[in-house]
């Protein structure tokens, strides 16, 4: 153990407020005063070397910690870790999302940046295509060196993109002052004998010859994902991918390669000019320049195969490589002196028989609470229909989906609401046979009305019903509520998830059945309804699954998951738990962006539990929300709080907020009576 | 010749059935990570009801169409969700190949697998790489298809159709979800398991194992 020296000579000098501690005096000189090692020690009366073994010590004794930016460090960690993990020469990672540059173009820069420390002269570097590719040759500024040499690592395209092989090749030369080698051929020719003729032409031949000689070669990396520039570049026109390459993720230098990075083989290989993937592994220097999370998996192919082993990324998509690669605590994603996690939440206490009799009990316990308003629907157990509801001539509604969410979605059917409703097991769909027991049942001979919220089991199993009360010569129409704004971006609209806003679209469409509007018109309307709502949920503790009383997911003690799903689905982010007002803030913030209301605007509002969380604390949120609403001038012309539309014992909150029009004002005060919501 | 009967498809689903319940835990935790756990209840769940109503039927003089049809149906309404639908399709293109026989020659068994992958991939409009069970379904389906034309034998061509499936399902955690609950988190999907996939790599390796224990009782 290192001796404090500061015990064993205490200066008589030190200031007060130092105490007896020399090495605070020693650092807070250093550090905050900003004074040099030599002038602190002849403040302190010491050696220079002591003042050094100080400021070391008091390191060590973590008097002093040294912070570096944590993107930066985060940045730092991972591309050690890639490099390490892969056994790269190097690696750079750059900061993932900084500043409002696109990444194309930071990729780019991080390559230049790479290549000039790397390039010599004499050097003969061959390049492939691709936008960061590119972008590298565009943004390299690296003269003063001779003899440089850059050749292209395949033949060219006429495909009309700004990042061909030529592009990218002349480019690159022109940055580096370096004679360019293009290859006289296409890329891809119509037939072996065409490649074998054009690969024998003196020209074609001596560029091959100088492609064989490169000692560096700079990467894009494709992956071959629908979205990918792969498919216009030119390159797999005219073949059928999937036939020969259903195996293939990725591909580097106009070949294929599958997600061990091994080289995918098919027609496609006797007609490509251009460097081969074992030829390009005998290269010193392959510098692979991609980023992106659609790119993961085609870069980790390449990785994985050894193609690159100097790789130019982001830290988003390290990140994403490394946790593929089954890292579970990727380096610089837990800060530092961070407290070690709690015990978690185990074993929570239920009151159930049997687990598997759960939703049937459930059903039962309801149709007995219930007695005037719900009632069963003959030969089908998971469907329920309203006692007074379904009536000749009026627009049937139906409405449905998993267990779990209480009331939802049973507390929704009755007068001026729906009319039958098809529960699910929990959390999982209705079967195709109950939601079509639900819509005869509902069925007034004007059609019926299908509404539920966004997800892959609701949509097939609904889809399926309707084809089959269709059959039977019942018209039905489908709104798919997506009022979840946490889970997708605005522009991707019908990707999100349909959660407590259903309750609004539920009672909008509920009014315009019992109005007698058409069937169209009710879709229409329960359409806006949905369109209109806007919907995000934070969670602070996971709903324990009741065949294994756990939770369903874990959340850390000083932790809340934002935009969270009412199944436990993770949110778009963690955070550090902050207090009710912030929290309201954190999903109003969203929710304003999003809707834009104008100042006088009025809208509908639900404080909804999640399952385990108190009434108390919806109404101190709400108190937050109201503030917020009246700061923007926006009028709440109704208040729904409690528990809406849970996700069993989650704790948690969401809030939705309606943006009204004269329309939708008027049939949400249209009187209704249902177990979750009366009104006269 | 060595048969597929009505029988054998009682017996296929009873160890598939059982290989779904022991694997029931390990697909509701993957499906916690990035769903929302119930997977492995709607496995166990679907293929135990739907083996249940193929054994209670056995005796009805059924064709391996009506019992892959019944197994269909069942399985649909017992679970419903996203499972349900896709499976029973499944089952449903199964029926359609093997037709109304009593039985079909063993070799015939490998063809489940593309017809299985059809009803999938065209129920669910799922693409490769959306980090979907059509990951470990299409590779194995591929599998078949290869090694039927390598003239591989029926449990050599069942074995490599469960580890293409197996690859399949092991390369979705570099895949980033497009389809299903998993796809609204993004880039947060990527690193885990797909559950769906690992399932259908599960009861891949069970159908393997099965049609290896039957050939090697009757060859």
């Amino acid at each position: 153990m290192a001796q404090n020296p500061a015990q064993r000579t205490p200066p008589p000098l030190i200031p007060l407020r130092f105490g007896e501690d020399a090495l605070l005096w020693a650092a807070w000189l250093y550090y905050v005063d900003g004074l040099t090692q030599n002038d602190i020690a002849a403040q302190m009366g010491i050696s220079r070397a002591s003042v050094n073994a100080y400021l070391a010590d008091a390191r060590t004794r973590n008097i002093v910690s040294i912070e570096i930016d944590p993107d930066r460090y985060r940045a730092l960690s991972i591309a050690q870790a890639l490099r390490d993990h892969f056994g790269l020469q190097d690696c750079l990672v750059i900061p993932s999302g900084a500043g409002d540059r696109p990444l194309i173009d930071r990729l780019g820069a991080a390559g230049s940046q790479a290549l000039s420390r790397l390039v010599q002269s004499g050097d003969t570097i061959a390049v492939t295509w691709g936008r960061s590719v590119l972008a590298l040759a565009q943004q390299l500024d690296r003269g003063g060196l001779q003899d440089l040499r850059v050749v292209q690592a395949t033949g060219g395209t006429t495909a009309k993109i700004p990042w061909t092989p030529e592009a990218c090749a002349t480019r690159l030369a022109e940055a580096l002052g370096a004679r360019c080698i293009p290859i006289s051929a296409p890329a891809i020719v119509s037939a072996p004998e065409m490649r074998g003729l054009l690969l024998s032409e003196a020209v074609v031949a001596e560029q091959m010859q100088v492609l064989s000689q490169a000692n560096r070669i700079v990467l894009g990396i494709s992956s071959l994902r629908p979205e990918s520039t792969i498919h216009t570049s030119g390159f797999f026109d005219d073949v059928a991918m999937h036939s020969h390459y259903h195996a293939a993720v990725g591909s580097i230098a106009g070949r294929l390669i599958s997600a061990r990075g091994e080289p995918v083989d098919g027609p496609l290989e006797g007609r490509t000019i251009g460097i081969e993937l074992s030829q390009l592994k005998t290269i010193p220097c392959r510098i692979g320049v991609a980023g992106g999370m659609d790119k993961v998996q085609a870069i980790l192919a390449a990785l994985r195969g050894g193609y690159v082993n100097v790789m130019v990324t982001d830290a988003d998509t390290a990140r994403a490589i490394l946790a593929s690669e089954g890292y579970d605590e990727v380096p610089g994603s837990r800060r530092e002196g961070e407290r070690p996690p709690l015990p978690e939440r185990t074993g929570v206490k239920k009151f159930l028989n049997r687990p598997q009799d759960a939703v049937n009990e459930t059903v039962a316990g309801a149709l007995l609470a219930h007695e005037g308003v719900l009632a069963a629907v003959d030969g089908a157990p998971r469907a329920l229909r309203a006692v007074r509801g379904p009536r000749p001539g009026k627009v049937g509604l139906v409405i449905g989906g998993g267990a779990g969410h209480e009331p939802g979605f049973f507390g929704y059917v009755g007068e001026g609401l729906a009319d039958a409703v098809a529960i699910g097991n929990v959390f999982a769909a209705p079967p195709p046979d109950p939601i079509l027991a639900a819509t005869l049942a509902a069925d007034g001979g004007a059609g019926v009305l299908h509404i539920f919220g966004n997800f892959s089991g609701d949509l097939l199993n609904f889809e399926m019903a309707a084809e089959m009360a269709a059959a039977r010569g019942v018209p039905v129409r489908a709104v798919v509520t997506t009022d979840d704004i946490a889970s997708a971006p605005a522009d991707n609209r019908a990707a999100r998830r349909g959660v407590a806003g259903n309750v609004f679209v539920f009672k909008v469409a509920g009014a315009a059945c019992d109005r007698m509007m058409p069937l169209d018109a009710c879709a229409d309307i329960a359409r806006r309804a949905s369109q209109r709502c806007y919907s995000m949920g934070i969670a602070l503790e996971p709903g324990a699954l009741l065949d294994s009383r756990r939770p369903s997911f874990q959340l850390g003690p000083g932790d809340m998951e934002i935009g969270v799903g009412v199944h436990g689905e993770r949110g778009i982010a963690r955070a550090r738990l902050a207090s009710a007002d912030a929290a309201a803030d954190l999903i109003l913030d969203r929710i304003l962006d999003e809707m834009q209301p104008a100042e006088g605007d009025r809208v509908a509002l639900l404080v909804n539990s999640l399952g385990s969380t108190p009434q108390m604390e919806l109404y101190i949120l709400n108190r937050r929300v109201r503030q917020r609403l009246r700061a923007r001038g926006i009028e709440v012309h109704r208040t729904l709080i409690g528990h809406y539309y849970t996700s069993l014992d989650m704790a948690g909150v969401s809030i939705t907020a309606l943006h009204l029009d004269d329309e939708l004002v008027s049939l949400l005060d249209h009187p209704c009576r249902s177990p979750a919501w009366t009104q006269p | 010749m060595l048969m597929f009967t009505r029988t054998d498809l009682s017996d296929l689903f009873r160890s598939l059935a059982e290989r779904m319940a022991a694997e029931q835990d390990t697909l509701a935790e993957l499906d916690g990570e990035i769903g929302d756990a119930d997977h492995g209840v709607a496995m166990a769940q679907g293929f135990a009801a739907a083996t249940r109503a193929l054994i209670e039927a056995e005796a009805d003089g059924q064709t391996l169409a009506d019992g892959l049809t019944l197994a269909a149906t069942t399985l649909l309404n017992a679970v419903g969700a996203t499972t349900g639908p896709l499976y029973a399709s499944a089952l449903l293109r199964a029926a359609q190949v093997f037709g109304a026989q009593q039985g079909v020659p063993f070799a015939r068994l490998a063809d489940l697998i593309p017809a299985m992958a059809g009803g999938i991939v065209d129920r669910g409009r799922g693409k490769p790489g959306d980090k979907t069970m059509v990951d470990a379904w299409l590779p194995a389906a591929h599998a078949v298809q290869d090694g039927q034309r390598r003239g591989l034998d029926t449990p050599a061509i069942l074995r490599a159709a469960a580890l293409a499936a197996a690859e399949g399902a092991e390369a979705t955690r570099a895949m980033m979800a497009a389809q299903g609950r998993a796809a609204r988190l993004g880039p947060r999907s990527i690193g885990h398991l797909d559950p769906g996939a690992a399932s259908a790599a599960a009861l891949l390796d069970s159908l393997a194992r099965w049609a290896e224990t039957a050939a090697g009782r009757r060859g």
